[in-house]
């Protein structure tokens, strides 16, 4: 049979292509198959994570946009959480903290920033003995209170004159509390500054303590006039007060103008 | 006006296949009202047009067989999540045409061809193998053995994507419409896919092609 087709395009082959079929008995065996998988997959139960791989095949499409977003979060919170490493806070917040000590000492209560900073505050009138400029020691009910507990270093800070600033009363109300938790570890920590004093020496000012130069020497010269078993508690306070009357500037001056050092030597006049 | 209609069928569903599609969703409905038996009349309704697509793409009869059952038992399963949006067998389609494109990128280094035997009922390819054979004097079986290897090896050296558009269009007759819903791309892409896969294929085809 001579075929009436002259041309073949690739149309035309590609229609060969579309007549490549199964046979009939091979949609009985596919048919049986079918059914065996289907029978299979209503019976199996499907495994629990089938639904996260279709969540993923969708979220696959936007992998650009959504893993650019991540980065973006991710970068936001680490930059917002950073802490240098070497600077950590002492101690926890004064909530957390208030919440650790209610945990570990039951019913004990420890002042809060706001009982703390806005209890009233009464000033002891200074000691006429000491210097006019001597810091004034104040005490005050906060005080007193925490010195039948213990008495606490930081509550110092919220006695003074002026209005304690927002950070000072936040330091002393976190140490306050701290102190209260763990006495032992803030002895450990700061010595003996911050431990318990029950009764508070009053404080000097330095430069009222310190003696002048002319006052150590005029030790010395009264040391040599009293007898040598004497001490502090047997001397009588007139007679040295009398001797240190007498012992003029001229006479300490002289002293100290008989030890003169020129070059090579020294002269000592007698 | 000839091209203007034909122009209309490839880029738009026929009404015939509007009216497959109705009754397609009556089915469904059907089924996912609990009626499971009313799944096999989708089977048999599909599976040939199925099983051709896979068959093409990948040229291997028995991964055929086995992408078209599963590809079946994957839309029974998610029949539940069918909402009548597209048409249920653009819906079939796009689960069959995805599991063979996986396939086929999981096994790309192993290529086995098995092929079917060509249909001699189908008056066109008949005529077009007279006219080959007639030409070249050679034998008619032979020849068709050799040129359904040479086109199975033309179809490999396609793309995969190419060889999902040329087999949609050409050998199972969807339109661009269709193709792009199928393939989840814009009917520019189908076009410009067409175009690249035809050009490559008419260069390694040149041999059998008469004008």
């Amino acid at each position: 049979m001579k075929s009436r087709k002259t041309t073949v395009s690739l149309e035309d082959l590609l229609r060969i292509k579309r007549a490549e079929q199964p046979p009939a008995e091979f949609w009985n065996e596919f048919e049986r198959d079918l059914r065996a998988k289907q029978l299979a997959a209503i019976v199996e139960p499907r495994p629990w994570w089938a639904p996260f791989i279709r969540v993923g095949a969708r979220v696959a499409h936007y992998q650009l946009p959504v893993s650019a977003a991540a980065i973006l979060v991710l970068s936001f919170v680490t930059v917002r959480e950073y802490q240098a490493p070497g600077v950590s806070p002492a101690f926890a917040p004064q909530s957390a903290l208030h919440e650790s000590v209610a945990v570990t000492n039951g019913q004990q209560s420890t002042p809060s920033v706001l009982e703390v900073s806005t209890a009233p505050v009464a000033y002891r009138s200074a000691d006429l003995d000491l210097a006019a400029a001597d810091v004034v020691e104040p005490l005050t009910e906060e005080s007193s209170v925490a010195g039948a507990a213990s008495t606490v270093e930081p509550a110092r800070i919220l006695a003074l004159d002026r209005e304690p600033s927002p950070s000072e009363r936040y330091i002393a109300a976190n140490l306050a509390a701290a102190q209260a938790a763990d006495p032992r570890l803030m002895d450990d920590v700061f010595g003996a500054s911050m431990r318990s004093a029950p009764v508070r020496q009053p404080v000097r000012d330095p430069l009222a303590q310190s003696n002048g130069p002319g006052e150590s020497r005029r030790s010395r010269l009264l040391a040599t006039a009293l007898p040598v078993n004497a001490t502090a508690n047997d001397l009588p306070v007139g007679t040295s007060d009398r001797v240190a009357r007498h012992l003029t500037e001229e006479r300490l001056y002289d002293t100290i103008t008989r030890v003169g050092l020129k070059g090579d030597r020294v002269a000592i006049k007698f | 006006m000839d091209a203007v209609k034909i122009l209309g069928k490839t880029l738009v569903a026929s009404p015939d296949r509007q009216h497959e599609a109705d009754s397609d969703v009556a089915i469904v409905r059907q089924v996912q009202a609990g009626d499971v038996a009313a799944f096999d009349q989708l089977v048999l309704k599909y599976r040939g047009r199925v099983y051709g697509v896979v068959y093409h793409l990948t040229s291997n009869r028995e991964d055929a067989a086995d992408l078209t059952q599963d590809a079946f038992i994957k839309a029974f399963q998610s029949i539940n999540r069918f909402q009548g949006q597209s048409s249920f067998f653009t819906w079939l389609y796009r689960i069959a045409v995805n599991s063979t494109l996986t396939h086929l990128r999981k096994h790309r280094l192993r290529t086995f061809f098995s092929f079917e035997k060509v249909n001699e009922d189908d008056a066109v390819s008949r005529e077009v193998l007279a006219a080959l054979t007639d030409a070249t004097g050679a034998d008619r079986e032979t020849f068709a053995r050799e040129l359904q290897e040479k086109l199975n090896e033309a179809m490999h050296k396609l793309s995969i994507k190419h060889r999902t558009v040329i087999t949609l269009f050409e050998i199972d007759g969807l339109s661009h419409q269709e193709i792009a819903e199928v393939m989840e791309c814009s009917v520019g892409t189908v076009r410009s896919r067409l175009h690249y896969a035809k050009q490559l294929l008419q260069s390694e085809l040149q041999p059998y092609i008469r004008r």
